[in-house]
């Protein structure tokens, strides 16, 4: 054999191990239903901001700690932990992603992502200020 | 309706430049395709095509310009410049409202494309025909994403000059358009441009990496080049230069991204493997592994399959990276991928067009290729060359391969989201390979081509050898560095910069100007150190000192980064003292000045510097905060606002003296409690009240409770009494009216003891806090340092190579 194939097959090995890895160590974009059912995994979950209810963040009680509801994308609504401060412009959002996991009726999000509108591609041509 | 005072015309003159350009790079490619076919005409085809190519350069100069002289005259009445620029924007930054959109960053490319093809049209001599061809082809494509035309159903590309706001299928209806003289409207100004991109790094960035993007169509038109005219060889001296410049400057071009996420961006780093960072990255590795097997091939002809095919593949990379970052596909996987603009098909015809291209030729003149008579020895330099750029192809592969999960999701019906950690998980995934690329810098030069005194050898590593161990181990004393796995990169990055300074040294006589490589390579070991150092020793500063603790949740809990800084107080921070002094308001911009102190030996606060992180309010697009950072030669520290009280930044004068919402607490005796200004002391409950004082009936039943109440300088009283009357609630309160204090007391449980009290604030008493978050980088330097070490390097070997010529 030469050193050639032996090259070939270690870079073959490897590059299998990271498919494999790249397609296990995911999580899975879920409803709040689905993170139900399973407590012990971290889920993303989709959805969109409850803004008639309170979100209530008071950082001096502890900056670390925000909570407020919110719907999936199948509508179902579920109060949220957020471990981290409220991040800038979140009434703006126009979709969450929470990364979390459920505990007990309380979806605990360790993280957040927002897609704001505004950021890119909102905002119409107006003439009042 | 006839509208006032629009600019009609200079758009006309635009799009004539588009459809101009793309014109001529039709004509130029097909011309040289045929120059480049040895026939009796060659000749005469070589004149046309030089012709065309030179009038399709100026059109783009032409839509460059026109495009200019919009977005500086403010003509809104075009949807472009509208959209990603306005009035109150700094002039300075025009030009990142010229490449802020897809239009804009598609025609810096093309414009880079022609800036190259015009050195290429006179230096490549026997080359010229084909490879202009070839790259006169790319600009086919990149032209026709201007055009804006629509064939039936389908829309080719996206015009800045056809599309007018009032046009736009999104706004044409909008109230403001029906009054014929909008344009004079004082009020009337464009949406402006993301504030995030209002920064320093982004006028200088993209270009920088742009012209890495289009630096790689010169390695890959030649690899085409050589294919089809069957050089197999031949375009490699040609080529090597070019793509030692694409490495360089796309390389810098990525670093300076970093640079931009470090300085204006607030995830705390400079590296967050981001899907539009992996998608630079990946071509960058591909072609450092093109330009090193090139060289192989140079000296000694070997892997020549290898090199076209990593030459080829950079290039297509490129094209890949386009389409993740440009057809919306990351969504919401990534911060800064640029939203659709319906050219995803477009780009995916793009690619694969070229993708058949290179690979189809590649395959059918395989057969063609000069036998390889014998395999690489061992203790070759060839041959440990070839492993690196595998290691990086491999490499390559699987930071593309997880940064596409949401194209597999797309193509195979998954519904796979990125790890929340996935910073770590690419970081372990790398490396290894970071580790055997820094080894094999270390050891490659000491090797000889064809075969090595295993000896001599040995003899002469040796001393780098043991000189990088005694610093590693100093380092990992210094730095306390308890990661092992990440130590063994830490050990052979510095036997890499150290091996390479002592080659330069003992083996080139320190001779620099043959010592690019050498030089190029120790700043590449460079860079990886100062990252691995900065982040794996990255130190978050602020706790959260609210007591709670968050980790008991779970491991991923421990998310205590954040910490509560009120004005005028002053708190430990690592090894600081930090003071929230004031805030400043600077047109869009609020600044927090946030001072950092020391105590000195005799016990007295010094201020060793002072930071401004600040909020950019923008009412259109949101706050933006943006970090502030300050540099020491072994470490930055790095700060930013992670929250601040919007309605706090308004003047609160007018309800200043009303008290703010009422907070419950339920307490025992000799418990404290904390105001903003004060704090409480539940000292007693006594039965006997002065009934006259507080004109209380016979029936009342009535308990006082006593506390104190302190603040910096003085001790006050507080004495709500709680009462029953005819069997209702009925207290009355107690105030501390110095401090703007004033108490209910609402229950007693005659069980415990506990009672339970209100506890009120004027709202002047809430003072102006911020929530901010501060870390430690370590020898963050040692990445710069290296990214110029690494261009300098680069630098003098191009030039080198075009000596040799």
């Amino acid at each position: 054999m030469k050193k050639i194939h032996i090259l070939g097959i270690i870079v073959i090995a490897v590059a299998i191990g990271a498919i494999f890895t790249a397609l296990n160590k995911t999580s899975t974009y879920a409803d709040f239903t689905e993170a139900a059912s399973d407590p012990s995994s971290e889920f993303h979950v989709v959805g969109k901001l409850n803004k008639d209810k309170e979100a209530i963040y008071d950082p001096k009680v502890d900056a670390n700690l925000f909570t407020f509801f919110m719907f999936d994308n199948k509508g179902t609504e579920c109060k949220v932990v957020l471990h981290k401060n409220k991040p800038q412009d979140f009434e703006r959002s126009e979709q969450i992603v929470l990364i979390g996991q459920m505990q007990g009726q309380e979806f605990q999000a360790s993280d957040i992502l927002m897609k704001c509108p505004s950021k890119y591609n909102e905002g119409q041509p107006t003439a009042n200020k | 309706m006839e509208y006032i005072g629009e600019h009609l015309g200079i758009g006309k003159v635009g799009n004539v430049f588009v459809i101009l350009s793309f014109v001529f790079a039709l004509l130029a490619s097909l011309s040289y395709f045929f120059a480049a076919k040895d026939n009796d005409d060659s000749a005469s085809w070589k004149k046309i095509a030089r012709i065309s190519f030179r009038l399709h350069s100026l059109s783009v100069m032409g839509i460059v310009g026109t495009l200019f002289v919009m977005l500086m005259n403010h003509y809104f009445e075009y949807e472009y410049v509208w959209h990603h620029s306005n009035r109150i924007m700094p002039m300075r930054y025009i030009m990142s409202c010229f490449w802020e959109g897809q239009e804009g960053s598609f025609l810096l490319w093309t414009f880079w494309h022609v800036v190259l093809g015009l050195i290429l049209q006179r230096t490549a001599k026997n080359f010229e025909a084909p490879v202009m061809s070839v790259i006169s082809l790319v600009q086919v494509f990149l032209a026709s994403m201007l055009l804006g035309i629509t064939i039936g159903e389908y829309h080719l590309g996206s015009n800045p000059f056809t599309v007018l706001l009032r046009e736009h299928p999104e706004y044409s209806k909008i109230p403001l358009f029906s009054d014929a003289n909008y344009l004079s409207n004082p009020a009337f100004d464009g949406r402006g441009l993301n504030p995030l991109l209002q920064n320093y790094w982004m006028t200088i960035h993209p270009p920088t990496l742009f012209l890495g993007f289009a630096l790689t169509v010169v390695p890959f038109a030649y690899a085409i080049a050589g294919l089809w005219k069957k050089q197999f060889n031949e375009w490699l001296k040609p080529a090597l230069p070019w793509t030692y410049a694409g490495v360089t400057v796309l390389g810098i071009g990525i670093l300076m991204g970093g640079a931009w996420a470090y300085e204006a961006l607030s995830f705390g780093g400079f590296w967050a493997w981001d899907p539009v960072e992996n998608a630079s990255l990946v071509p960058w590795l591909v072609l450092v592994g093109a330009a090193h097997l090139m060289l192989i091939n140079r000296n000694k002809g070997q892997s020549l399959f290898t090199a076209f095919f990593l030459a080829i593949l950079s290039f297509l990379l490129i094209l890949y990276s386009t389409y993740l970052t440009r057809s919306g596909i990351l969504g919401e996987t990534s911060v800064h991928s640029f939203p659709t603009a319906g050219m995803a098909g477009q780009l995916l015809v793009y690619m694969f067009c070229f993708v058949l291209l290179g690979f189809v030729l590649l395959i059918v003149r395989w057969k063609h290729f000069p036998k390889q008579t014998q395999e690489e020895g061992i203790w070759s330099r060839e041959f440990w060359m070839f492993v690196g750029a595998i290691v990086l192809l491999v490499s390559a592969f699987q930071i593309s391969f997880y940064t596409s999960i949401p194209v597999w999701n797309k193509l195979f019906g998954m519904n796979k989201a990125p790890l929340k950690e996935v910073i770590k998980f690419y970081n372990n995934w790398q490396l290894p390979f970071a580790f055997v690329v820094t080894m094999l810098i270390a050891v490659g030069q000491y090797f000889k081509y064809k075969n090595t005194d295993i000896k001599e050898f040995l003899k002469k590593i040796s001393v780098s050898f043991v000189i990088a161990l005694a610093l590693t181990f100093l380092m990992i004393y210094i730095l306390d560095f308890d990661d092992r796995y990440f130590s063994i990169l830490l050990f052979s990055s510095i036997f890499a910069a150290v091996a390479n300074i002592d080659y330069m040294f003992r083996v080139l006589g320190g001779k620099v100007k043959k010592a690019g490589a050498s030089i190029a390579h120790i700043g590449f070991a460079l860079v990886l150190l100062g990252a691995l150092i900065s982040t794996s020793k990255k130190e978050v500063i602020s706790q959260n000192t609210s007591g709670k603790d968050v980790a008991q949740l779970g491991k991923s809990y421990s998310n205590n980064d954040n910490i509560l800084l009120t004005q005028g107080d002053t708190l430990k921070m690592g090894k600081y003292l930090v003071t929230y002094v004031r805030k400043r308001h600077e047109g869009i911009n609020i600044y927090f000045d946030v001072d950092y102190l020391t105590q000195a030996e005799n016990g007295n606060l010094v201020k060793e510097f002072s930071l401004a992180p600040l909020l950019q309010t923008n009412p259109r697009m949101g706050n933006v905060a943006e970090p502030d950072t300050r540099h020491f030669l072994t470490y930055d520290v790095y700060t930013h606002i992670t929250f601040a009280d919007m309605e706090m930044l308004k003047d609160k004068k007018e309800t200043a003296d009303e008290y703010a919402q009422a907070k419950n607490h339920t307490i025992k005796k000799g418990d404290t409690l904390f105001s903003s200004n004060a704090i409480i002391i539940f000292d007693s409950l006594s039965v006997n009240v002065d009934k006259s004082k507080y004109q209380l009936k016979e029936g009342d039943i009535a308990v006082e409770a006593h506390f104190q109440v302190l603040d910096i300088q003085k001790k006050y009283k507080a004495n709500p009494i709680y009462v029953i009357r005819d069997n209702s609630i009925q207290p009355i309160e107690s105030r501390v009216d110095e401090l703007g204090l004033k108490f209910m007391f609402w229950q007693i449980n005659p069980e415990d003891g506990k009672i339970q009290i209100s506890l009120q604030e004027k709202k002047s008493n809430v003072r102006d806090f911020i929530v901010m978050q501060a870390m430690i980088f370590p020898y963050i330097n040692i990445l710069w340092i290296g990214c110029i070490i690494m261009a300098i390097g680069t630098v003098l070997a191009i030039l080198e190579r075009i000596r040799k010529k």
